[in-house]
């Protein structure tokens, strides 16, 4: 019992960085929950678009930008310059068209007049300028048969209404499921950084040179005494890993109680006991209190960025993946993400997810041998 | 005397190992994560073939239009070839789609087309897009022909098969010719992962701070007890603060070009043609981070570790922020909290380099830089009583 | 010889609490002054108050002979202090850090170099010229740390308790140099609070407690406050109450007492009273073990003048 006691003055010391990591979670999720809350429906990805009309919105002109409006997301940024190129540079607005003085006369003299526009160059900025360039084109060849501007323009915007019938195959809620697997990406971080700086202090408090020399020559048994600080620490972790669980009940909600993301949650059982013994190995190697926050932030963050707990798992570049393999938060996001899109849970769906969290055992086991082999080595020593 | 204490000061801070890793070696180490983090991320932006398949029966045989568009689509001669196309039964289609093999497959029956998906995404829409362009040029040939055939310019059935050959090479000999102009006057500096390394360098001149922290404690009486050494010397405090922070200064810029020199040849960033001024800006970050630690070293009275602390958790929290775990954060906070990043020395920085990256004018930039020289001036200002200060109530 | 401090009437208080109450005193030049007195008595604070690095409600410190301010730079060049705390960089080596503090005194590089040989001579740190501080022990620690305050030759140097938890080695080579310090003129505040090194080493004591001055002087001086001249111990076992009362009706016996087989008895006057004692142990027929006479401490003296231990 003293030493669960000493423990939690100890751990009281640490209450600063497990509140600052514990609020960088939430300010990630939180935000991300609210950046991808406007996609909702197939017309998820339709683009974001500022369009600026200086022409009268009449004609062919009101034809076109109602076609961008009704295909288009339209971003509500206001009209300068700063604004609009800093909206483009943050990617808040993908695509902006500029529609000049007299577009909708000179198209109609023929002169395919030249519209200017600034995009960010990825997808939505090429679907944006499709859709553009569509209007563009089919208003183009009706205007060399149709010389009634009305006419005209009721026959383009008939024939841009075709829609093609689409039929979604899932039934599964893609998209709350993304915002869960996001989530618990982040908390790759904050179970790495919080169990490994947390335990590490407190590692190095109880087993000090001073301090290790008076606890062995009390009366309590040696490993009993040990036995109590992993269970303690062990407590810890997990009360931290609850902590984080019902974080994500409250940020993400419903979703959480599906099967997906039971295994969400398992899973990252799983790895909040990697990352104990992770730190326990990092206690017994850094004897230096000073050290431990470099260490904890190169490790959290290193893991973190190199297998995508921060940046998307797809834009990761390969030779980076295949590296990151041997690092346990690899294997914890890849669930996560297989997750996000599973379907159906059966043995063979699981099977992956089971191999991924038999892989985090096993280097929970040998970091557990070597943080045994790093204190026994010390002890002779000492 | 200046120079003594100037080599000794820069000395010490030299071989302190944890001065030394926050402010030279961690962000190094960061920038190497962000460069492998990142180094795919703009050109994964761009399209990627989009791998899709295709119902063979026979109603899509028979389709000349619908049959020539996917196999120009998924001509492998096509510069703007699109996807990837397999031509399979709808049950192996079925197949593929559960197994996340293609993004979706095509079906055209008597019906009319459909496009089968397994879930919304950017590959899913285009694919719907692309088919939608296909059936609506086929609408835009039957109307045009229909209305040719209200106003009798055909007749017979004959007439109109012939005619709407005629008109379907017409149509797409018009959308050839006529393409539309479109011209593009965005910057060509867009890539966004320079806000990361952006956020990198302003968190180098922050750290710094623990520099100027380290070096002002140390002529301190009632910081350390080197201080009172220092204090019961013939030498005047200003001068020996003056030297010790310098020798702080100069460090810190040293970390601050490596973390450049490592940047710019290994991780091969492109800062601009303004390097000139990327450094101007650089080095009145490194002074922001100075006076922020000769302030916590003057103000806060507790412990290294504790003033340390505050100033890691300071710049950190700057960081985040300016953008440093997302740059969408920088930009919600500029939109929504701009008072919040006036005042973050850490945005300062990152938004002046910003500014010099994407903007023609310098405006923004300059005020960016009055910014931390004014932020510095107000930290210091603040710091004088309390380094003036030659007696103590207690030590 | 002129006086090298004088302190009058220096009050310092914190927060009501009275750390130096009133104190005067002067520092004669070319001796040791020992300033005596338990932990938390005033010692550091009133050096502390000389230095000018506290600020004190009263009084006023004068040092050779001008007053003593934080720009008063003349003075600073003159004085060397040794902290109670090792006050060195770890950063950097024993013979980078006595340089450097050396050097805030001395611009001379030559010069510099031959006097920072002479610190290490003294202190007898030169074979670890190129250890970092971590690697010293404690008692090289102490060495180095007094080497960095007197390595520019001061007229005055402080020594505030330069020999705690110092191993019996360290400690008498520390307490060599000191004297050897002297010797070579230069004037000594040691505080302190063990006894034996004021009664080896000092030649005026003063005693501090509660910040105020219980009693100053020499040696000899202080051990006439005390009320005994001699202490004597008896080892015996078993000895009868009667031969106690008996010990008692000696002419100048202060105190006796017996417990644990030890007999001690204190006197008044401090002649013949071994052979007196002896005498009558003898003609009784007593027999006993041991048998030690010793002179007054300045432990004694403290007992006295507080009814308490000076060491805690």
């Amino acid at each position: 019992m003293i030493v669960f006691k000493t423990f939690l003055r100890v751990l009281n010391q640490c209450k600063v960085p497990i509140i600052l990591y514990t609020v960088i979670l939430v300010a990630f999720a939180g935000f991300n929950m609210q950046a991808s809350d406007s996609s909702a429906g197939f017309m998820a990805s339709k683009p974001d678009v500022l369009l600026i009309n200086e022409d009268d919105n009449t004609g062919i002109t009101r034809g076109l930008t109602e076609y961008i409006e009704s295909n288009c997301t339209i971003v509500d940024i206001k009209n300068d310059e700063d604004a609009i190129n800093d909206a483009l540079f943050y990617r808040d607005v993908h695509y902006v068209i500029y529609i000049p003085q007299h577009y909708g006369e000179d198209f109609l003299n023929g002169l395919n007049p030249e519209i200017q526009i600034k995009s960010t160059g990825d997808f939505q900025a090429s679907y944006a300028e499709m859709l553009l360039s569509r209007y563009i084109k089919v208003a183009a060849i009706y205007a060399r048969y149709i010389e009634d501007e009305q006419e005209l323009t009721a026959k383009i915007g008939h024939t841009l209404s075709k829609q093609t019938e689409v039929e979604i195959t899932s039934t599964l809620d893609t998209n709350r499921l993304t915002k869960s697997a996001l989530y618990y990406n982040f908390a790759n971080y904050s179970i790495l950084a919080g169990c490994v700086y947390v335990i590490c202090l407190i590692l190095s408090s109880f087993k000090s040179e001073p301090i290790r020399k008076r606890t062995a020559i009390s009366s309590m048994e040696y490993k009993k005494y040990n036995r109590l600080l992993l269970v303690s620490n062990s407590l810890f972790a997990v009360v931290l890993w609850l902590f984080y669980v019902l974080l994500s009940f409250v940020l993400v909600g419903n979703v959480m109680f599906t099967a997906q993301g039971l295994v969400l949650i398992l899973n990252s059982f799983v790895f909040t006991l990697c990352a104990l013994t992770i730190a326990f190995l990092i206690g017994n190697l850094v004897k230096n209190k000073n050290a431990v926050n470099g260490i904890v932030n190169v490790v959290a963050l290193g893991s973190s960025f190199l297998c995508g707990a921060f940046v998307p798992v797809e834009w990761l570049p390969n030779s980076v993946l295949t590296v990151a393999h041997i690092l346990p938060s690899y294997w914890y996001i890849q669930t996560n993400e297989r997750l996000k899109t599973m379907e159906a849970l059966n043995f063979g769906t699981l099977r992956p997810i089971l191999f991924n969290m038999g892989m985090l055992l096993v280097f929970a086991l040998v970091f557990t041998v070597a943080a045994n082999l790093v204190s026994r080595a010390k002890r002779k020593i000492g | 005397m200046f120079i003594h204490n100037f080599k000794y000061a820069f000395k010490t801070l030299f071989r302190d190992k944890m001065l030394i890793f926050w402010t030279f070696a961690f962000p190094i180490i960061l920038g190497t994560f962000f460069n492998l983090a990142f180094s795919d991320i703009e050109s994964s932006e761009k399209f990627d073939l989009i791998k899709i398949a295709v119902i063979e029966n026979d109603v899509f045989q028979n389709n000349e239009i619908w049959r020539e568009s996917f196999a120009a689509l998924s001509d492998a001669d096509n510069a703007e070839r699109l996807f990837q196309t397999q031509y399979v039964s709808e049950d192996e289609a079925q197949r593929l789609l559960e197994d996340q093999e293609i993004a979706g497959y095509f079906v055209l029956t008597d019906h009319g087309p459909t496009v089968v998906v397994s879930s919304s995404g950017i590959e899913e829409t285009i694919l719907q897009y692309v088919t939608q362009e296909v059936s609506q040029a086929e609408e835009m040939i039957q109307t045009l022909t229909a209305s040719a055939m209200a106003k009798g310019e055909i007749s017979t059935a004959g007439d109109q098969n012939a005619f709407y050959a005629q008109l379907y090479s017409e149509v797409m000999g018009i959308a050839q010719e006529s393409e539309p102009r479109i011209q593009n006057i965005s910057s060509e500096n867009l890539s966004y992962t320079m806000i990361e390394f952006y956020t990198l360098i302003a968190m180098t001149c922050l750290y710094g701070g623990i520099l100027g922290m380290v070096a002002v404690n140390l002529n301190l009486a009632n910081m350390s007890n080197q201080g009172k050494r220092v204090s019961v010397s013939p030498m005047r405090k200003g001068k020996l603060i003056f030297s010790s922070v310098l020798a702080g200064y100069i460090t810190q810029v040293i970390g601050v070009s490596l973390l450049f020199v490592y940047t710019i040849f290994v991780l091969k960033v492109d800062y601009g043609d303004t390097l000139p001024l990327v450094v101007l800006l650089t080095l009145c970050g490194c002074l922001a981070g100075l006076s922020l630690g000769i302030a916590m070293a003057v103000l806060v009275k507790s412990n290294d570790n504790v003033k340390t602390g505050i100033i890691i958790s300071v710049t950190m929290v700057g960081c985040f922020l300016s953008g440093m775990m997302g740059i969408t954060m920088k930009y919600i906070i500029d939109k929504n909290l701009p008072l919040l990043n006036r005042i973050n020395p850490a945005n300062m920085i990152t938004d002046g380099l910003y500014a010099l990256y994407y903007y023609d004018t310098l405006d923004r930039y300059f005020v960016n830089v009055a910014s931390l020289l004014i932020f510095s001036l107000v930290m210091i200002v603040v710091s004088i009583s309390g380094l003036r200060r030659q007696r103590y109530d207690s030590i | 010889m002129g006086n090298v401090i004088e302190v009058q009437n220096l009050t310092k208080e914190y927060k009501n609490i009275k750390a130096v109450d009133a104190l005067s005193f002067e520092v004669r030049e070319g001796e040791i002054l020992g300033l005596l007195g338990p932990n938390g008595s005033g010692k550091s604070t009133t050096i502390n108050c000389i230095l000018s690095l506290l600020n004190f409600s009263k009084g006023s410190i004068k040092l050779f002979g001008s007053e003593m301010k934080p720009d008063a730079y003349e003075l600073k060049s003159k004085v060397g202090v040794v902290f109670q705390d090792v006050a060195v960089f770890d950063e950097l080596t024993v013979y980078e850090n006595i340089d450097y503090f050396c050097g805030l005194y001395i611009k001379n590089k030559g010069i510099r170099k031959q006097y920072i040989q002479d610190a290490l001579t003294l202190v007898g740190l030169e074979e670890f010229t190129k250890f970092r501080p971590k690697q010293l022990s404690g008692g090289l620690l102490r060495r180095l740390n007094i080497a960095c305050g007197i390595a520019h030759k001061p007229k005055l140097i402080f020594l505030d308790e330069p020999t705690v938890a110092v191993d019996p080695q360290s400690r008498n080579n520390i307490l060599d140099g000191i004297k050897q310090l002297r010797d070579n003129g230069a004037t000594i505040v040691y505080t302190t609070h063990y006894m034996e090194e004021v009664e080896i080493l000092c030649d005026r004591v003063i005693i501090l407690d509660k910040g105020a001055i219980l009693a100053s002087g020499t040696n000899d001086e202080l051990k006439e406050l005390a009320k005994i001249e001699e202490k004597i111990t008896v080892e015996i076992s078993n000895l009868d109450a009667r031969y106690i009362e008996a010990i008692k009706q000696f002419e100048t016996v202060d105190m006796v007492t017996y417990s644990d087989n030890l007999l001690l008895i204190t006197y008044q006057k401090g002649k013949n009273n071994l052979v007196a004692l002896m005498d009558f142990l003898k003609q009784e027929g007593i027999e006993y073990s041991k048998i030690y006479s010793e002179r007054p401490t300045l432990n004694d003296v403290f007992l006295e003048l507080t009814g308490k231990e000076l060491r805690d």
